[in-house]
């Protein structure tokens, strides 16, 4: 069954930028689908206008059989709040502790004066205790965000996606300012959740090794395009050229 | 090519050169060459500046070394490093800010002859000598008055706070770009603010003087006023600063757009909040001393009371506890803010 479906999707800024043209793909429950291409080919955009952070100007997102690209207010409030979402920056509340920043996941479900008091209730918190166990940072729930590793920033901020109890994740380059070492790790915390938990997911990548390694399936983009579609192990030197450009090689994070 | 650009060049040099020929003959002219004390005006004078500024306006437009407008807006562009002489321009917009140092001089009665007379010294020399030795035996009154003065600040401080920290989110453009309705509300926001601002304090004394009588309510309402807006435009500013990464990554969640200020915005603005804020108390020390010469209470009606009766001995020691006063405030709230960052 697939979990998404994007049907000619087009984004143009309102500074006249197009952004994606004519993208269609399925996404089927369970997947690990890895989006490659440029910076700028519209990779951000795609995943952003899946959870409808940026509007798209036309075309159809259908999540779980649902069109959602109308959705406003409540509704569309709950369509984000079952899907989860882990940025290149890692976007975690500065000033507040790790624990605070796993509750922010649960925010879709707690009433507005609750949680602006910080009134999360006694199950909230058990369960965010075990997101962050999931993530291998226990004893780091007291610490400040801003005080953690990058790499640990990533793992609060994949613990804060969980708390959402996502059936799609979307990771926007999740270990692109991240160190190799760090980079698999993260990554490996990815897969584990696509795995163990059978949450889909859906992730832009930079780095070959690492697609081949964890994608079930690619899509790339080019100049907001789709130009490839298949398994990691189809993208040969010659679709790579055509997706990087004539000039590019292969760099390799191990 | 006539368009936008041109056209304001040539009203700059219109405006410029009716602004030269109208000086030269008001003040240099009428003032300091023929010296007529009661100088007759009547319209026709500006009017026929303006006139011949229009013509000087269209005569640059073709020749245009002489054209200070061209220059301003970038359509005349001399090679680097062209020698003084040969930039006509540059001599025109320098007689106009000489001009405009005579014309000043003129109107503000700068007059060397008045500063050394020997009268003038001698008042000089007598009330520097009372200021210098105070009289401490209204001490008590000045203290009282002091404390009130200080409590003002503080209640008009701590009144300013939740009006300007709720009008500082609809005065932050970062925040108020999701559709025309908001970017409506922010612009008039930004209008109310910038028009409240404009009226001095002393100005809102003044008005609400009258309406809540003369007294410390007074003046600490025009504090207020005063602070609200422009604390709302410091705290405002600072939210246009926010990373907004963690905003998105709330809206993300499926967070209600309140939990998002809160979550995305609030934690990274909290601690610069605080500063401005007891950096306006500090302010607002100083400011309701100002406040109480129009009859805004505290220290500074009891100033204008003893000024008025020229006690200067009185005075000094009035002047002195409000010098002891701003730098407390000055050195201490330095010593908060910097301790909170």
């Amino acid at each position: 069954m697939n979990i998404l479906e994007v049907k000619s999707l087009y984004k143009t800024y309102p500074n006249g930028c197009q952004a994606l043209k004519d993208v269609s793909f399925e996404v089927a429950q369970g997947e690990f689908l890895v989006v490659i291409g440029l910076s700028g080919s519209g990779k951000s955009t795609l995943l952003r206008c899946i959870n409808r952070i940026h509007p798209a100007s036309s075309g159809q997102i259908i999540f779980e059989g649902q069109e959602v690209t109308g959705l406003k207010g409540k509704e569309l409030r709950k369509l984000r709040s079952q899907i989860g979402m882990i940025f290149q920056h890692f976007n975690l509340v500065p000033r507040k502790s790790a624990m605070v920043n796993v509750l922010t996941g649960v925010l879709a479900r707690v009433g507005i004066m609750r949680s602006v008091l910080g009134l999360f209730s006694k199950e909230d918190q058990t369960e965010a205790i075990e997101k962050i166990k999931i993530v291998n940072l226990a004893g780091k729930e007291d610490v400040r965000a801003d005080n953690l590793s990058g790499g640990q920033q990533q793992r609060v901020s994949i613990a804060r996606a969980l708390m959402q109890r996502p059936k799609l994740l979307l990771a926007d380059e999740p270990v692109a300012s991240l160190d190799p070492a760090t980079s698999n790790s993260v990554m490996q915390y990815l897969e584990k959740i696509n795995k163990e938990m059978g949450v889909t997911v859906i992730c832009n990548l930079h780095f070959l090794s690492l697609v081949r390694r964890y994608a079930t399936r690619v899509i790339a983009l080019k100049g907001g395009e789709i130009v490839f579609r298949g398994t990691p192990e189809q993208i040969t030197e010659e679709w790579f050229k055509t997706i990087y450009g004539e000039d590019a090689v292969e760099v390799s994070v191990h | 090519m006539i368009n936008f650009k041109t056209i304001k060049a040539i009203l700059i040099d219109c405006a410029l050169g009716a602004y030269s020929i109208l000086v030269t003959y008001k003040v240099v002219y009428e003032k300091l060459l023929q010296d007529i004390r009661y100088a007759d005006f009547s319209w026709n004078e500006p009017l026929l500046a303006l006139g011949i500024g229009a013509v000087l306006g269209l005569v640059f437009f073709g020749w245009e070394g002489f054209s200070v407008g061209k220059r301003v807006m970038g359509i005349y562009n001399p090679p680097f490093g062209q020698p003084f002489i040969k930039a006509p321009y540059k001599f025109l917009s320098l007689l106009a800010i000489a001009l405009t140092f005579v014309a000043g001089l003129h109107y503000s009665q700068v007059s060397v002859y008045e500063f050394l007379s020997e009268s003038g010294l001698e008042g000089a020399r007598k009330i520097f000598i009372a200021l210098a030795t105070p009289n401490f035996s209204i001490f008590e009154e000045t203290m009282f008055a002091a404390i009130e003065t200080i409590y003002m600040a503080f209640i008009a401080t701590v009144f300013s706070l939740p009006f300007a920290f709720g009008l500082s989110f609809f005065a932050a453009r970062n925040l108020m770009k999701a559709n025309a309705f908001w970017r409506l509300l922010y612009v008039v926001t930004r209008f109310v603010l910038n028009v409240t601002r404009s009226i001095e304090p002393l100005v809102w004394a003044i008005v609400l003087s009258v309406w809540v009588g003369i007294g410390p309510f007074a003046g600490m309402l025009a504090l207020c006023v005063h602070s609200v807006v422009s604390l709302a435009k410091l705290y405002s500013e600072q939210i246009e600063t926010i990373n907004e990464g963690p905003m998105e990554a709330m809206i993300a969640t499926g967070a209600h757009p309140i939990q998002v200020i809160w979550y995305g915005v609030v934690p990274q603005i909290i601690l610069p909040f605080l500063s401005y804020t007891i950096y306006k108390w500090d302010i607002n020390v100083r400011m309701a001393t100002v406040i109480g010469l129009v009859g805004g209470g505290g220290i500074g009606t009891l100033l204008m009371q003893y000024q008025g009766l020229a006690k200067w001995h009185e005075v000094g020691l009035i002047v002195m506890v409000i010098a002891f006063i701003v730098w407390v405030m000055d050195y201490s709230s330095a010593k908060i803010r910097e301790a909170i960052k």
